[in-house]
């Protein structure tokens, strides 16, 4: 957050004085949270212990699941294996996203031609592209790649092209008063003024290529968390093994997200925050 | 400009880092080749899914590697019918398990598919929740039953046990549903009752919830799930391959069918080493009745599949009369009197070695 912008009500939490003089409020971001983690565990166990089933996992039988998978060394591998599918769709993805977003806001020939296809792809479930993908790619991490990349490309492309459509018209003008123009004024001027909601299309963007996770990894291949959650339910009665994938994955979209984020505090896009 | 380099450098090294990490942990590819043996690569794939009626695909693989050191093909597992059916159609699994009906519908559909062997005999029943009122087929009308899917033998399974209950399929509905899945909605009471390959019915009764109905062996004896189906271009390119596969799969289905010891250590080292399921679940199965399921007996015979064709016809899921000489290859099915054992020992009362 910068500073500049904290105009007093605004922001009052994040200003120095405030936490010094109250020493709770610096362990708020912490103790919140895990105060609200605890009560969900709680009701959980509660609640299944309610229930008299013995086939919904306990937050404690998932521990130990976990600590299971983690002694089979397949924790590491599984997380290893979701991230390396995660990373390339999604990077392929802003690769392609964003460089065709920039185009389709810009030129309005391009955008006539070409959005309409896009809105009717980008609602289409990554689930329902499985069996192209299998039929594509035969069921190596090709798939589970490709699956991802469909999944998070659209949003890239379309807030990319909404980035460049809703650019302040003043910004244009001013370059265009000084001369610049052609490759020059996209590089200095357009890029710069669309990039902190394009940087926003794509944390959004992450978050989904990592939801469609287990989606993708319901292909036969042999590892991943997604994997985990589909070979649990191969495996009988071992529900403590699928909510202990669903739990890696919610912690693992956690951290994603905390790391994204911190794109947000680089210069090129702090400003286009501090002024909302 | 400082974000974009930043960005670029950090996804860059990052995919370097986790492309190395994921090919050294699950592609193994640094592990040493060990001399003599092929990269998974050179062999060709057989699909299967973890049922027992799949089961000789592992125990053959398990075994080729015990006492020929290495395997002549690598089992791929799926967890449903379609990733199974998409995989062969696309030509990454030559060699499949699957659903006779489902073979014979898609040769219908113009796919150049060759049943060449049986995969088992029997295996499947009918499950109902052990509180449940249902003691008879007849206790079943306007009762929900899930089968794994339309072009199942267990469909076709539940269209026969209505004939010869004097009912039809509008006294019931039927629901698809993922074999996997089938054991939590019977608890759950979602449906009356279930009907798919083993273990999935044998873990309800394990886990105290599940009664049978009825086995497959009581009113479809010998009946037929699953077979062994190639791509023909398969059996034109290399018919000796094809041929060890089918010996391979012969010798495993006698080999399992010789001694309750060999069921035993099959259910060992296939629930750890390719199914990932409790080994009590498979150790059930096998054996509780032992003629649950069998493996010998699996020559492709005219007769079983005119009745499944019949039943299939009827059932909507085939269009018109297939002919058996199209749809199945028997030059490769060997004669029942000569299949002999794998010469393997069994475990003997040791671990399971790990899979290659």
């Amino acid at each position: 957050m910068p500073t500049k912008d904290c105009r007093g009500e605004k922001c009052p939490r994040e200003s120095k004085p405030n936490v010094l003089k109250n020493p709770v409020n610096r362990f708020a971001p912490i103790l919140l949270p895990a105060a609200t983690a605890a009560i969900f565990l709680l009701i959980w166990h509660l609640l299944v212990r309610l229930s008299g089933s013995d086939l919904f996992p306990t937050p404690l039988d998932v521990a130990r699941g976990i600590q299971e998978l983690v002694e089979k060394g397949l924790l590491l591998k599984y997380i290893v294996a979701s991230l390396f599918r995660v990373s390339w769709g999604f990077m392929l993805a802003v690769l392609v996203g964003v460089p065709l977003g920039l185009i389709l806001g810009w030129f309005r020939p391009a955008f006539q031609a070409l959005n309409p296809m896009i809105q009717i792809l980008r609602p289409i479930s990554p689930i329902a592209w499985i069996p192209v993908a299998i039929l594509w790619f035969g069921i190596a991490d090709s798939a589970p790649v490709f699956l991802i990349f469909l999944a998070s490309v659209f949003p890239i492309t379309v807030s990319s092209m909404a980035a460049v459509q809703n650019m302040q018209l003043v910004y244009l003008r001013a370059a265009q008063n000084f001369g610049v123009t052609g490759m020059q004024l996209f590089r200095r001027v357009i890029f710069p003024a669309a990039l902190p909601q394009i940087i926003t299309g794509i944390r959004i963007a992450l978050g989904i290529a990592w939801l469609v996770v287990v989606a993708a990894e319901m292909i036969a291949v042999n590892s991943g968390l997604g994997y985990l959650i589909i070979d649990a339910r191969n495996a009988g009665k071992r529900y403590d093994l699928v909510v202990a994938g669903m739990v890696m994955i919610g912690l693992i979209g956690l951290v994603l997200d905390l790391l994204i984020r911190r794109l947000e505090r680089f210069d090129e896009v702090k400003w286009g925050y501090g002024q909302r | 400009m400082k974000l974009i380099s930043t960005t670029f450098l950090l996804g860059a090294l990052w995919l370097v880092l986790i492309s190395v990490t994921h090919g050294h942990l699950n592609l193994k590819w640094f592990a040493p080749k060990v001399a003599g043996t092929t990269a998974a690569g050179d062999k060709f794939r057989i699909g299967f899914l973890p049922v027992t009626c799949h089961l000789t695909c592992p125990v053959t693989d398990f075994i080729n590697q015990q006492v020929e050191g290495q395997s002549m093909f690598e089992p791929v597992r799926f967890s449903g019918w379609p990733e199974l059916k998409e995989a062969f159609l696309s030509g990454y699994t030559p060699a499949t398990f699957i659903l006779a009906p489902m073979a014979m519908a898609l040769r219908e559909q113009g796919v150049p598919i060759k049943v060449v062997y049986l995969g088992h005999r029997d295996g499947s029943a009918v499950m109902v929740h052990k509180d449940s009122q249902i003691y008879r087929m007849e206790d079943l009308r306007g009762k929900r039953i899930a089968v794994p899917n339309r072009y199942s033998n267990q469909r076709l399974l539940v269209f026969r046990a209505l004939k010869q209950a004097n009912m039809t399929v509008q006294d019931i509905e039927l629901v698809e549903m993922p074999p996997p899945d089938m054991p939590a909605a019977l608890y759950s009471k979602a449906v009356d009752a279930i009907s798919s390959g083993e273990p999935f019915m044998a873990q309800t009764e394990l886990d105290g919830y599940g009664r049978v109905l009825w086995l497959t062996k009581d009113v479809w004896p010998n009946f037929i799930s699953c077979v062994l189906a190639v791509h023909e271009d398969f059996i034109k390119n290399d018919r000796e391959t094809v041929q060890r596969l089918v010996d391979g799969i012969a010798s495993s289905g006698k080999w399992l069918d010789t001694t309750m010891e060999n069921r035993m250590d099959a259910a060992k080292f296939v629930s750890k080493n390719y199914y990932n399921q409790h080994p009590r679940l498979l150790e059930f199965v096998l054996s509780k009745p032992p003629d649950r399921v069998k493996y010998t007996n699996l020559a492709l015979r005219k007769p079983d599949f005119e009745e499944i064709e019949a039943l299939a016809l009827q059932a909507g899921v085939i269009q018109k009369d297939v002919i058996f000489e199209d749809y199945t290859d028997a030059s490769f099915v060997p004669d029942d009197s000569a299949v002999k054992a794998h010469a393997y020992q069994g475990l003997q009362g040791g671990e399971v070695p790990p899979r290659k």
